[in-house]
């Protein structure tokens, strides 16, 4: 009878057995509007989600032209993926499973990726609820972590993790009194000098209508909230813009609905258990502002807000204001001093700033240097012919004087803001730049199509390209070998991720490799 | 206890009818001078190499067979028999269409032992060659891809034969054979790198790598076969 059994059992064992669920799940590419871009560009690899598996297919190079492909998983229900500012990490945030139902189900996680030449897990947070928002410090020291979508969610309770600790260790749960408003933007600061005390760090918490300050280096102290303003009309304003000056620790806020601008002086404590104290000004500028920014002339620190045809200059100790007319309504600035003082160009007494607006063709050079009593010694304005919309910073050591004018239409210019010369790039359908991370080229392309183009910065020569499948995205990594290769990525639908890859140095398709399949690798 | 000892005294009884019944009857006619089969191969193939191109882990081949006695000796013969397997799968990974076809060539001795007359066990280790044609569409290429190749391994198996029919009369008189085989196939593994054909497809195109495929695995087959 147990023979018989036996038997049968070896006759069923034939037919029984299947396969991994992941090969019945097909790949989707990320559409970018579900909080996450279908791919990253890290500084040694490209990772590529593929939320259908629950993982992240990280592309890196051995070499020129080669390329490599590593699955690393990631945690259930993914709602934010990020890239840090020095492109190399990757974040993931997950809400885990939910609702829980045994103790073994998936916690919500921050995973942390290191995006270099070998690709591998760092870090992961453990969360204690699900949260939906992710802010990351641009100096990589910490992260946020906010909004969740339980029974009961509480909007102003964020969670800040330490990048530099592990564990529970580095996370720190805060509360922010509220009286009404929610999150919106965040800005880390650098190190503020505050007198009678350390430098330090602040998070800068705009909500609905008033400020939060919190101290990083005692995150665990009760957070300083500013109300903000009400508008000219008696309204409620809200902050549009905020920007500090670390030397003098001031912090100025551009608020809507009104032609003041607010002024927060952060100092010496004034009362015993403090460790800073806060004073406000609001300082009228004649106007409502469309950007400020603090500079330096040689007079000291003031605050530049750009209002219609003009640039107001607000003294912060004294709120006294200057207006000096410009050439066009501009409504960007951009400090652009540190970029023309390198080691070979003398210390200028002054900043200099770029102005640009979107609706407008002009470029102008402010240069706030001069002798003393001087507001300002040229605004020197250039008509491009084409209005822009944003200003791309050049990293690295030798470019670092270049600036890319991203326009509304299809050109770029490559600006050289030492001799002031700039080059038009004309392009024959949309936009989308990116700059290579060591700064020596930028890359333009339009998504959906197979052109794709190169131009260095060394001889400004643009390098066409014709990929043999439409293009989705360009980054430009390092490759293991301390090359660098440039990866076009053929995103499409659920046909698979497949990539173009050349050497970034050269690049050419007469010698470029096809890399398709790549979503099928490590399918487990 | 009484049911096992039921059992055996049963078998005990049928062996001694049928062994009087092969003493009545002479042996030569019942081992085939040569034999043609045709029948179904089912192979359990548990590499991960197999999952791209199917969803269960089950390879069926139809099997075509030729044989010959060698030898005969008493109840026992030496036959020298050949198999074709061919068999196809079709699915898909991640949503692109694949296909596996398997060519399977397998010739060797085989061991016969007839306890009647009209059935034989036997067992058998036969030399196998495999082709195996793996393909993959390429939905970001555009291109079919490719992974041929040839394995070599061994199938050893052990069945029994049994004779359902015999022409009484005739100059040539055939006789049909029921037979069923179980064992274990192996084969060596082949590389996936799956490549489109020349001049298809992008320029300098990098293989798929899926990995390798052994189609080693447990098998049964059943066929019927006609002997003279």
């Amino acid at each position: 009878m147990n023979k018989l059994a036996w038997l049968m059992w070896g006759a069923l064992a034939l037919g029984c057995g299947g396969r991994p669920s992941s090969w019945d799940t097909p790949y989707a590419a990320g559409s970018g509007q579900s909080g996450h871009a279908a791919a990253h560009g890290l500084s040694g690899s490209v990772a590529v989600l593929d939320t259908s598996l629950k993982r992240v297919t990280m592309l890196s190079s051995p070499s020129t032209l080669e390329l490599t492909s590593h699955s690393i998983g990631l945690g259930t229900d993914l709602v934010a993926t990020q890239v840090s500012a020095d492109r190399n990490t990757l974040f993931a945030l997950s809400r885990g499973v939910q609702p829980q139902r045994t103790p073994n189900d998936e916690r919500p996680q921050l995973l942390l990726i290191d995006g270099g030449t070998t690709p591998q897990v760092s870090k992961t947070y453990t969360l204690t609820e699900p949260m939906e928002q992710l802010v990351l410090d641009p100096q990589n020291e910490w992260a946020v972590v906010y909004g969740g979508s339980g029974v009961v969610v509480n909007l102003n309770e964020l969670v800040l993790v330490n990048l530099h600790e592990s564990g529970t260790d580095a996370l720190s749960f805060k509360t922010l009194l509220s009286f009404g408003g929610n999150p919106r933007r965040f800005t880390f600061t650098a190190p503020l000098a505050i007198p009678g005390g350390e430098p330090r760090r602040f998070l800068i918490v705009e909500r609905d209508s008033d400020l939060v300050l919190i101290d990083l280096a005692a995150p665990e102290r009760e957070a300083v909230t500013v109300p903000l303003p009400s508008t000219d009309s008696g309204g409620t304003a809200s902050s549009a813009q905020v920007v500090y000056d670390a030397d003098s620790a001031s912090i100025a806020v551009r608020v809507t609905g009104t032609t003041s601008v607010f002024m927060l002086q952060l100092a010496a404590p004034a009362t015993a258990g403090q460790d800073f104290s806060v004073v406000t000004n609001l300082v009228d500028v004649g106007g409502q502002s469309t950007a400020i920014d603090f500079v330096h002339n040689s007079q000291g620190l003031r605050l530049v807000a750009l209002v219609g045809g003009s640039a107001v200059l607000v003294d912060p100790d004294t709120a006294t204001t200057q207006s000096v007319q410009m050439p066009a309504a501009f409504s960007g600035i951009r400090r652009i001093t540190s970029e023309l003082n390198s080691g070979a160009m003398p210390t200028a007494d002054g900043d200099v700033a770029l102005l640009y607006g979107p609706s407008i063709t002009k470029i102008a050079y402010f240069n706030l240097s001069g002798a003393p009593g001087a507001l300002f010694r040229s605004i020197e304005a250039y008509d491009i012919g084409v209005p822009v919309k944003n200003v791309i910073d050049v990293p690295g050591e030798r470019y670092f004087d270049h600036k890319i004018l991203e326009t509304p239409n299809q050109q770029f210019y490559v600006l050289d803001l030492r001799t002031r010369e700039s080059a038009p790039m004309k392009t024959n359908g949309g936009l989308t730049l990116e700059v290579a991370p060591d700064g020596e080229r930028v890359w333009a392309y339009n998504p959906g199509q197979p052109g794709f183009a190169s131009v260095d910065f060394e001889n400004l020569h643009p390098v066409s390209l014709i990929a043999e499948r439409q293009v989705s995205n360009v980054f430009d990594i390092e490759t293991a070998d301390g090359q660098r290769t440039a990866v076009a990525l053929h995103l499409a639908g659920s046909a698979g991720i497949g990539a173009t890859v050349l050497d970034a140095f050269s690049p050419s398709t007469a010698y470029a490799r096809f890399y398709s399949g790549l979503e099928l690798g490590g399918v487990q | 206890m009484n049911a096992r000892f039921g059992l055996a005294s049963g078998l005990m009884v049928a062996f001694s009818l049928l062994s009087g019944i092969a003493r009545a009857e002479p042996l030569a006619p019942h081992q085939p001078y040569a034999q043609a089969s045709l029948g179904v191969r089912v192979s359990k193939v548990s590499d991960a190499g197999y999952d791209p191109f199917a969803s269960s882990d089950e390879l069926t081949q139809v099997s075509l067979g030729l044989g010959g006695t060698l030898l005969r000796y008493q109840r026992f013969s030496l036959a020298a028999i050949g198999f074709w397997d061919y068999g196809a799968k079709s699915s898909t990974a991640r949503g692109s269409a694949t296909e596996l076809d398997v060519h399977r060539l397998t010739i060797g001795p085989e061991a016969r032992y007839h306890l009647l007359p009209p059935l034989y066990f036997f067992v058998h280790a036969l030399p196998a060659f495999a082709h195996t044609s793996a393909s993959l569409e390429d939905g970001v290429a555009g291109v079919t891809r490719y992974a041929r190749h040839w394995s070599y391994g061994v199938d050893a198996a052990a069945g029994a034969a049994f004779e359902v029919y015999a022409a009484r009369s005739g100059a040539v008189r055939p006789r049909i054979w029921a037979i069923a085989e179980g064992g274990y196939g192996y084969l060596g593994s082949t590389s996936l790198e799956m490549q489109p054909d020349a001049g298809e497809g992008p320029q300098r195109p990098a293989p798929v790598d899926l990995g390798t495929l052994s189609l080693s695995g447990p098998y049964l087959r059943v066929s019927a076969a006609v002997g003279f």
